[in-house]
């Protein structure tokens, strides 16, 4: 017996979606045992499993941190450029007049 | 008499019904919490398309569909006897389910083109349903058949004993021949069967799995209702099959003891107080 992820899907442009795990002898025990243990009241219309030891990470889960500074890839790291534009538009046209 | 129809719908029911409540009673033991899960659904479907059936026939009888489930004595249930068997282990619970299933789906197969106009829509509605119960059966046997000794050789004795008493869902039932002039079913029993020991007999072939007992079946007995409503074999007046004379007589509402004990169960609370409501 092995250990399958199951996903769900609620509508056909949606992503599937994790939703909790069987254990079955293959795959289409597991999608049989998933399909009443998490589509039986309707929650989706469709059903992915996937076999949890085909499923690959980091084995170092802290080479995902993020050390440094990083908000140039934030937009919240661009919330003065509004600010800077209206300073040099109104610079220009000050230089305009004058 | 009874109506055709009725008498027609209520084998239907009464085997929906009394196999389902031999399912639900894996609520809580089945193998694995997953399929304890899935065994359970399958019971309340099961369920349900009998009290589908029933409100039908208190439609067209004006009766209480939660009386005709609950509040009949022992002799009126019409179901075969397959159905009200004991669980026993989970490899007879399996091949009980299997041989039910395929034989469910014949009949639903038939019964979809049904001259009431009401029936023919709702077994569409249902065959939805057991096409799940079919793939469930044939995943689980695919998986016995093909796993360890021990396994496969319970499945397959289970598959003996449970056979011979399948063939008891084809029996006629009560003014048959008047159903299939009215087109309520168009397909006979007789018929059905003849398509089930086919199946039957390729599928188990495929798996693997051994068919002396579906040829002794082909060869066997043709069973025609007498003028007493009575089942006899056409050949010199017994049956082939070695333990038929347990596994057959259901649609006549010969019941027997493993019956008792599951009516008790199911009945008890209707009896306690009838008409109760959720």
């Amino acid at each position: 017996m092995e250990t399958w992820e199951v996903f769900r899907r609620h509508g056909h442009r949606e992503p599937f979606e994790h939703c909790g795990t069987v254990t079955a002898s293959d795959h289409e025990m597991a999608l049989l045992t998933a399909k009443e243990c998490f589509l039986r009241r309707r929650e989706g219309e469709h059903l992915w499993v996937v076999r949890r030891s085909d499923i690959h990470s980091f084995q170092d889960e802290s080479l995902l941190e993020i050390a440094a500074d990083k908000s140039y890839r934030f937009n919240s790291g661009y919330r003065d450029v509004v600010e800077k534009r209206e300073r040099a538009k109104a610079r220009a046209k000050e230089l305009a007049s004058s | 008499m009874t109506d055709p129809l009725v008498s027609m719908l209520l084998a239907l029911a009464d085997d929906e019904l009394v196999l389902g409540h031999r399912h639900s009673e894996w609520t809580g033991f089945a193998p694995h919490i997953e399929e304890d899960v899935a065994f359970s659904s399958i019971a309340q479907d099961e369920i349900g398309h009998a009290a589908a059936y029933y409100s039908l026939v208190a439609k067209i009888t004006g009766d209480d569909p939660d009386r005709l489930a609950l509040g009949r004595e022992k002799h009126e249930y019409r179901n075969a006897i397959l159905c009200e068997r004991a669980n026993g282990d989970w490899g007879y619970t399996l091949a009980r389910h299997w041989l039910y299933d395929h034989a469910d789906a014949l009949r639903l197969e038939a019964l979809e083109s049904s001259a009431h106009e009401e029936l023919g829509p709702l077994v569409t509605k249902i065959r939805r349903e057991e096409r799940y119960h079919l793939l469930h059966a044939d995943t689980w046997l695919k998986r016995v058949s093909q796993g360890p000794v021990e396994g496969r050789k319970r499945l397959a004795d289970s598959i003996g004993i449970a056979f011979e008493e399948s063939l008891g869902l084809f029996e006629p039932f009560e003014g048959e021949q008047d159903a299939l002039s009215a087109g309520w079913i168009p397909v006979s029993s007789s018929e059905l069967r003849q398509r089930f020991v086919r199946q039957v007999a390729e599928k188990l072939d495929a798996l693997g799995l051994p068919t002396h007992m579906t040829s002794h079946a082909e060869e066997g007995a043709e069973f025609v209702a007498s003028s007493s409503g009575d089942l006899i074999a056409s050949d010199n007046g017994e049956r082939s099959a070695p333990s038929a004379d347990d596994g057959f007589g259901g649609r006549r509402g010969r019941r027997t003891p493993d019956f008792d004990a599951l009516w008790e169960d199911m009945t008890s609370m209707y009896r306690t107080s009838p008409g109760a409501r959720w």
